[in-house]
């Protein structure tokens, strides 16, 4: 082998500690020939000066991600200097942009909010818990952005033109209403008296009536005034349709660039499989970790982690050795307690209906705390059932004997379906009153439930204002009267019953879930009451400090992690669930039901969606022309095809992909046996003829072509 | 460099003498004297800045706590490439590092002589590793290396066991080490040979997603 005679002339011209140029030239013949499996970085000594043509078209080899100790990387950087490079301008530019995008995402890493403060969390308590307040953080930044859009668009107009005080604040009537006999309808007096007692407006805020009423909190106060001054034009019932429907769409557009960006981490991990072992052992270990107690913990927690996983396996063997009876009779259990689920679910939402009918049908003429708990009694009763319930199916759950994996996707589905659902029953439950579906003659003079309803928006508004205030009263209530005391306890008190219970464990699902209830109440509010993504901008970035004061201070790292790749997407479906139901509220309210004629900015018009036919009116013809193409079937149609398409291309694609990873792996395979078969043969020829044994390179090829290779002869 | 330091220290003792040079005469030599000992300073920090991921200000930092490791051996001022190395005990001790459990094996894979003496440069390039900037490629490579407990390019049964007995420090019972090990090598070796070398520990370690944020020593 000629690369011995090289390595013999070289060795005498060994340096002081780091390898001279023959000697790495053995190293570059040598891992361009034996690593096809290798894609790792080799330094091409003898590489041209115009380094930019024949294929070599990244730079000059990145010193920094050599593989070799630090003398030979010196080297080869002086190497790199001594080599004037005739940079080609491709490469300047090319050097450029890299040099601009790494600047650009190391000032985007700074702005990122809350970057140290999510690392921080996710080095102490693990992926799982991080992925939530990853979540977090991303809903602060989607509701904020929200809140920008809405107040550039309907709030800083309405404020304007109120302050203004424009003449066309006269109610403009669409031309095609007859508002004769309707003038009781048009009663609206949201004011309350002048003198009031001073706690009332602490009361107010928390209700949402009273000053806060008409105010530009809620739908109410808008007026449908359509300015047009100097020839610019601006239509607030339009505009304020038109944002609430691009609020929608842009949500969702970020559900699905978030939701893309994890599926694409989740498909190339293989996400959905079994935790591996061998990642288990490899890379569970945080070497950022400081600290005899963190490391004890984490120690704890690999170990109970792959206990865990052991008695998963055990169980999987010992149910499919399961006799038939015994598995029918597991099976008939858990339709059984399936059903006793999905009955306590009926009733509480039974209990939900009860408690809005009648918190909006009495007269709340006493101010003061009891009409408080009134008001507030339907957003009591969620929240009762959103512990109670999900509390009970728990412990179902443990009669139901799934392994833990399945058992974490079921008390997650259950507690899903629970929550969204009872929302969808509170507000189906305050439509059937507005449009009184129970006494039919009350709709008849205003096409709405007038006696009840003055402005039924803002009362819509009100309420969703109210749950959501609520959910973050008990966020808080729970941290500071359960938490907190919880851990004192345990700390202090020695009792063998209470170190059992144990501190608090940051429990992800539930968490999670509370965070998608309440975008979704945002979302269903938002129609109503424009402020709250404000609102609840403010209540998350709250709740992250408060969260996370009781993470490091009360809570244990969890025993089960949760695993964040697969998990992750399924916070993301959830989510989209909640949108897929403020999206039919939305529609359901804008198409059918008919608008208050005493206040807000759609007054005149029988429907709200009626607004965008009358502007369209206002349209030049080719915009006119243009927009009933578009609508028009010859467009849809072809589009609708376009898309299924492109639809089967990416799919194709992803399946090839998908079968050309599984056949490099194959060949990864092959190749390895390949080498094993010819370092045999090596051997026993070299045997064989006799040949003595340091005059063999059989390490160059037996080694696992590691890219680090160090030539175990001539060095010093 | 060893004639350099020679002739600050003649020339510093020379300006404190009044009787020898008159002071409007030193005082350029020592500022030109300031300057070489910068320029050199920044020649070498411009070299680690290149080959490591760390800018100059955090290089300096560094050095200031390869200083507190070891003071008396360690020069305070950073002029020249000092052939002194820090031996391993002394650099285990460093709180970012006291309570790894692979702390040895961290410190031996970055030394050149695979005993744990690191000099200045390796020290740099150690964190430099371990620091987030650094690529998965190259944190795969070292995470290969301190994983391989007999440095044979291979990770065998024997490595994987003592990985995982200093990982749960020892809690597990022999069989479950056993079974753990067996598993683990089952799912990732891909060419048969009952060890895992560095292609199949690379191709595991990128299906896992939180290996870059696990492999990370904030310094």
């Amino acid at each position: 082998m000629e690369l011995t005679g090289l390595n013999r002339t070289d060795s005498a011209t060994a340096g002081q500690g780091y390898y001279s140029a023959g000697q790495s030239l053995r190293l570059r013949r040598l891992s361009s020939r034996v690593s096809n499996q290798n894609a790792t970085p080799h330094f091409d000594w003898g590489s041209s000066r115009e380094g930019g043509e024949d294929g070599n078209e990244e730079e000059p080899q990145n010193v920094r991600e050599l593989p070799m100790p630090f003398g030979l990387r010196k080297a080869v950087r002086q190497v790199q200097q001594m080599r004037i490079p005739v940079a080609s301008r491709r490469m300047r530019q090319s050097r450029a942009l890299k040099r601009f995008s790494a600047e650009a995402k190391n000032a985007l890493a700074l702005v990122t909010l809350w970057r140290r403060a999510i690392h921080q969390i996710g080095g102490h308590f693990g992926g799982g818990v991080q992925s939530y307040f990853v979540f977090l953080r991303f809903l602060v930044v989607l509701n904020f952005l929200s809140f920008l859009l809405i107040a550039a668009f309907v709030l800083i107009p309405g404020i304007v033109f109120h302050s203004l005080d424009l003449s066309s604040s006269v109610p403009q009537l669409p031309n095609s209403t007859n508002i004769t006999g309707k003038e009781e309808c048009m009663v609206y007096d949201p004011n309350p008296g002048a003198l009031t007692v001073f706690y009332t407006y602490f009361l107010d805020l928390l209700s949402g009536t009273g000053f806060m009423e008409y105010s530009y909190m809620f739908y109410g106060y808008y007026n449908n005034t359509l300015v047009v001054a100097n020839g610019f034009s601006y239509n607030i019932p339009l505009a304020y349709l038109l944002t609430a429907s691009f609020y929608f769409i842009f949500c969702f557009i970020c559900i699905i660039v978030r939701m893309g960006g994890v599926a694409r981490v989740a498909v190339t991990t293989g996400g959905g499989a079994a935790r591996s072992y061998s990642m288990m052992v490899f890379t569970g270990w945080d070497y950022g970790l400081q600290g005899d107690r963190a490391t004890k913990l984490k120690k704890n927690n690999i170990r109970y982690q792959l206990q865990v996983d052991l008695e998963e396996e055990r169980i999987k063997l010992k149910t499919q050795s399961q006799t038939l009876l015994q598995t029918v009779g597991l099976y008939s259990l858990r339709a059984f307690l399936n059903l006793v689920v999905i009955g306590l679910i009926i009733g509480a939402f039974f209990g939900i209906t009860l408690a809005t009918r009648y918190s909006q049908e009495t007269d709340k003429t006493q101010n003061g705390i009891l009409d408080l708990l009134l008001e507030y009694l339907p957003s009591i009763v969620i929240t009762a059932s959103n512990f109670v319930v999900p509390f009970l199916c728990d412990q179902i759950a443990l009669l139901e004997k799934h392994s833990p994996s399945t058992t974490i996707i079921l008390a997650l589905l259950r507690a899903v379906f629970l929550r969204l659902v009872s929302l969808g029953v509170l507000l189906a439950t305050l439509w059937l009153n507005i449009t009184c579906n129970s006494k039919p003659d009350e709709c008849i003079p205003c096409g709405y439930n007038y006696g009840q309803y003055q402005c039924w928006e803002t009362r819509v508004g009100q309420e969703m204002y109210r749950l959501a205030l609520f959910d973050f009263l008990t966020t808080i209530a729970v941290l500071i009267l359960v938490e907190f005391p919880r851990r004192m306890v345990v700390d202090n008190c020695s009792w063998k019953l209470i170190k059992w219970v144990g501190r608090q464990e940051f429990l992800v699902p539930p968490n999670v879930l509370g965070l998608v209830y309440a975008q979704t109440v945002v979302w269903t509010g938002t129609l109503f009451c424009p402020l709250l993504p404000l609102v609840n901008t403010i209540k998350l970035i709250i709740i992250f400090y408060c969260k996370k004061v009781t993470l490091f201070h009360n809570c244990r790292p969890a025993t089960k992690t949760f695993r964040s790749t697969s998990s992750n997407i399924v916070f993301f479906l959830v989510l989209m669930f909640g949108w897929i139901l403020a999206t039919t509220v939305l529609i359901y309210s804008i198409a059918e039901l008919h608008p208050s004629f005493g206040c807000g900015p759609f007054r005149f018009s029988s429907t709200m969606w009626s607004t965008i036919p009358n502007s369209f009116q206002g349209l030049s013809n080719t915009t006119q022309e243009f927009l009933r193409y578009v609508g028009s079937q010859a467009f849809s149609i072809p589009l609708f095809i376009f898309s299924c398409v492109l639809l089967c291309y990416v799919a194709a694609v992803a399946s090839v992909y998908g079968k050309s990873v599984a056949l490099l792996r194959t060949q990864l395979q092959l190749e390895g046996r390949d080498k094993q078969f010819l370092v045999k043969q090596i051997e026993e020829l070299t045997q064989k003829l006799g040949i003595p044994k340091h005059d063999r390179d059989p390490m160059v090829l037996s080694h696992g072509g590691a890219p680090w290779e160090q030539q175990q002869d001539g060095h010093s | 460099m060893a004639t350099s330091h020679a002739s600050v220290s003649s020339h510093a003792k020379a300006a404190h003498n009044p009787k020898l040079q008159d002071s409007r005469c030193l005082s350029p030599l020592l500022e030109w004297m300031k300057h070489h000992i910068e320029h050199q300073t920044a020649l070498e920090t411009t070299i680690l800045k290149d080959c490591t991921y760390f800018t100059r200000k955090e290089i300096l930092r560094l050095h200031g706590r390869y200083h507190e490791l070891a003071p008396h051996l360690v020069p305070m001022d950073y002029t020249n490439e000092p052939d002194v190395k820090v031996p391993l005990a002394l650099i285990v001790n460093m709180p970012e590092l006291k309570e790894n459990p692979f702390r040895n094996r961290i410190v031996e894979s970055f030394s050149e002589d695979g005993m744990g003496n690191l000099s200045f440069n390796d020290f740099v390039d150690m964190f430099s590793v371990l620091s987030e900037m650094a690529p998965r490629e190259l944190k795969a490579i070292y995470a290969f290396k301190i994983y391989d407990f007999n440095v044979d390019n291979f990770l065998c049964k024997e490595d994987l066991e003592k990985t995982l007995n200093r990982l749960t420090k020892e809690e597990l019972t022999p069989e479950e080490v056993v079974l753990v090990c067996e598993k683990s090598i089952e799912e990732s070796d891909l060419d048969g040979d009952n060890k895992l070398s560095f292609a199949d520990f690379e191709n595991m370690i990128s299906r896992a997603p939180e290996f870059l944020s696990t492999f990370h020593i904030r310094i």
